[in-house]
This record gives C-alpha cells, sequence and structure tokens, in this order.
C-alpha cells in the first residue's frame, strides 16, 4: 500500500529543493539516523534505529535519490540490513510545487519488511510507514520554517 | 549471547531509582508483546525494570461510583472479579476476550494501555468509558492518553498506577477478532452515561479513537438501528495482510450495533 500526505512548506521552491538535497537536514529529520555517509553521487550509507512499540531494530544501509527532477521531484529510496531482525526497504516520491510564497509538497511512501520483523509485524507495516513518513515530513516542515525564520 | 540486568524493585520510589541509574531501561508489565520482543532480538534493553513485586500497583476496588483498577492486575482477575462484573460487565466481558488465557494469566491492564497496540482491547475501554490514567506523577484523561501508533502520553519514568473507571449508565463491547492473534480487526465499545454517549473504536485507526457520529445519534436513539447506516470513512483506517481499510470501516457500523445491542441487554 502506498501511504500519501502533504506539507505546506514556508519557503520557496528552490530552497525546500535545497534542503531536500541536504545532508544534514535529512539527517536531522529522518526518524532514528544515527549517521548519514555520502559514499557515492547521490548515494549515502546510512545507520538508524527504528522504534516501533515493543520492537527497537537497528538498520545498516543505503539511502538513495533516484529520479532527480529539481527542483520539482525526486524520490528518496532506503534499503537496509537490520541483522536479526530482518530487511526493511522503504522510499517516497517527493514532488513539490509552488503555492504563492510557498511550497507544497506532496509526497507518497512506501516500506516493505523481511525475515522476523515480518513475521510479527506483518499487521503494521503500513502503519509504520505511514508514521515515519508523517515524522520525516513534519520534522522537515519545521526544520525549514526554523531556519527561515 | 546477549545479557541485559534484571531489577525487582519493591516500592514505586525504587522504580524511579533503578530508572534514574539505567534511562534506557524498559519496564517490565505482563511481558505479553515485550518478552516476545526479547526472544525474537527484536528488542535490546540494557536493564529491566519488573514491576510485579509492587503492591501499591494491584488490586480492584470499588467505591464511589469509581472502579479502580491496578495497573498490574492480569486480565484474567478483571474477568473474574465479581465487584467488575457487577459494576462494569461489559468491562469484565472485554477482558475474558483477550488474546487467550496465558495472555489473560499475565497480562496486565497497564502494560496493555503503556504498549497502546493498535488491535489492543483495553484501550476501547479505558477510551469508551472515559477512564482516567493514574500515574506516579499525574492524571490523564482518557482522552487525552492515546497518541498514535504505540504511542501515548506517557513520559520517559512516568509509569501507570491505576486507571479509575467512572460507573456508566450502561456499556457494551464487541469485537471482530483475528483468529489467531485474537487482537481486535476492529473492536467498538459503546458507553451511556449522564453525561452522552462515548463510542470508542480500537483496531482500525493508528490508535484507538472516538466515533462522534454515532455518539450524537445514539445519545438521541440508543438502539443498533441508530448506526446501522453510519459508515466510517476507510481514508486514514488500516490496511495489511488481514484486511484493507474499507473492510474495517464497514466492520466498525456492524461491531457498534452489536455493542448497543449487548449494553441494552444488561
Amino acid at each position: 500500500m502506498e501511504v500519501t500526505g502533504e506539507q505546506l512548506i514556508p519557503a520557496s521552491q528552490q530552497t525546500t529543493w535545497d534542503a531536500l538535497n541536504d545532508l544534514e537536514v535529512l539527517k536531522a529529520c529522518i526518524p532514528g539516523c544515527e549517521t548519514i555517509v555520502p559514499c557515492a553521487d547521490n548515494e549515502f550509507d546510512v545507520v538508524l534505529t527504528a522504534k516501533v512499540g515493543p520492537v527497537s531494530a537497528k538498520f545498516k544501509g543505503k539511502l538513495t535519490l533516484l529520479d532527480l527532477n529539481p527542483p520539482n521531484a525526486y524520490t528518496l529510496s532506503f534499503e537496509g540490513q537490520g541483522g536479526v531482525a530482518g530487511f526493511a526497504k522503504g522510499g517516497a516520491q517527493v514532488q513539490l510545487s509552488p503555492e504563492g510564497e510557498a511550497t507544497r509538497l506532496n509526497y507518497a511512501a512506501k516500506a516493505n519488511v523481511g525475515g522476523k520483523l515480518a513475521q510479527i509485524g506483518s499487521r503494521l507495516i503500513d502503519g509504520t510507514a505511514r508514521k515515519l513518513a508523517d515524522q520525516f515530513f513534519t520534522a522537515f516542515k519545521k526544520h525549514v520554517s526554523d531556519s527561515a525564520a | 549471547m546477549y545479557t541485559f540486568d534484571y531489577a525487582r524493585p519493591e516500592s514505586l520510589k525504587d522504580v524511579a531509582t533503578a530508572l534514574r541509574k539505567q534511562g534506557e531501561a524498559k519496564l517490565l508489565a505482563g511481558g505479553q508483546s515485550l518478552v516476545q520482543a526479547l526472544r525474537l532480538r527484536l528488542a535490546h534493553p540494557p536493564a529491566l525494570v519488573d514491576l510485579q513485586a509492587i503492591p501499591e500497583l494491584r488490586g480492584i476496588a470499588v467505591a464511589n461510583n469509581v472502579v479502580s483498577v491496578g495497573a498490574m492486575t492480569r486480565h484474567a482477575e478483571v474477568a473474574a472479579s465479581r465487584e467488575i462484573q457487577r459494576a462494569i460487565p461489559a468491562l469484565a466481558k472485554l477482558a475474558a476476550g483477550i488474546g487467550d488465557r496465558q495472555v489473560r494469566n499475565q497480562g496486565t491492564i497497564g502494560g496493555s494501555l503503556a504498549n497502546a497496540d493498535p488491535g489492543a482491547d483495553y484501550p476501547a475501554a479505558v477510551l469508551g468509558l472515559g477512564a482516567n490514567i493514574v500515574t506516579n506523577k499525574r492524571e490523564i484523561p482518557a482522552d487525552k492518553f492515546f497518541l498514535g501508533l504505540f504511542e501515548t502520553a506517557l513520559k520517559p519514568g512516568e509509569l501507570i498506577v491505576r486507571v479509575d473507571f467512572p460507573l456508566p449508565l450502561r456499556a457494551g463491547y464487541a469485537k471482530f477478532r483475528n483468529p489467531a492473534s485474537r487482537f481486535a480487526l476492529v473492536g467498538v465499545f459503546v458507553c451511556d452515561t449522564t453525561s452522552g454517549v462515548r463510542v470508542a473504536v480500537t483496531g482500525a485507526g493508528p490508535c484507538v479513537f472516538r466515533a462522534k457520529r454515532m455518539e450524537k445519534v445514539l445519545a438521541k436513539d440508543f438502539t443498533p438501528q441508530a448506526v446501522e447506516k453510519i459508515v466510517l470513512p476507510a481514508e486514514g483506517l488500516n490496511t495489511d495482510i488481514h484486511a484493507q481499510a474499507d473492510y474495517r470501516a464497514h466492520l466498525v457500523t456492524v461491531m457498534a450495533q452489536r455493542a448497543v445491542e449487548a449494553a441494552a441487554k444488561l
């Protein structure tokens, strides 16, 4: 299932786009992100801890920015291994459009898990994807609003 | 091998001390979700603080039109309590239908509420009856307690001491359970009080929520027929391998009718 949502970012489309490509901004907004290090063009090594209810799993993996269409759209894609917990894959297609002085950000996110996580968490995957996407884009909006102020 | 510290304090004060010593420690209530996660290595807290030896967290009392249930009270104890069966039969019945016998003998009301699983039964009773959640720091009304998927108003270092349920005029609970896990695919708790009707829905969204449109019509006409035409929008409801959002929306209507029917019989 796809989880969709939107945010109105109080900044120009160019500023919003720059923030979406800023390593520090991504690090601050990705829920549970511990480290993010560039390893190739638009590719980053990422370590993050996902906490959902009683479960807490550390993932090591790759974050890739795909389908870049500056300053209008891109896809954030993550694929990682969580050791015994299993693997997780997820991504969000992001689209920007101007709305007066501000920028409308639309997103469609998806997630997939395998291994033990899928064994006990299959009923929670979509809910978790929604929650993580909401957290990321809400944090992103706050980050851009705060730096604009 | 993976190790952790274990503490079994005998008072709330000692719990606070244990938590101060190890900020990342997890509180262990009945362990019906946490121990599963530990076994599968899906959680690795450095320490567990076991709450089962604390007398203040136990017991059931009915006084001044309030049913108080200690946080460490097992589901089976609530289900078998004569006092609760008399005062709020729907609450005893709900507890009797949680999980399986093993879960009911071990799982606790405080653990269920603090975990806030989207498919758990107790949140429906707590929100439906408009209970107060009493912690070691404050009282939290049910309407302010459940914030999202596995998310509550509890702060780090805060734990539930007891839950105070005001007596309703009548109340009923109906759930459509997953046959394997016995979690609620959808559960609806309806409650008629002197200050209006409350309808709480669990299993359908990221966390328990109130169906206000149903409350309004039931306040005028407390019959199953009153809600049979009210279908919640599927948008935002849970979709998983067990049920799609639109099916859950449909189930909310059916369970609401059954819950009203159950309440009206009492």
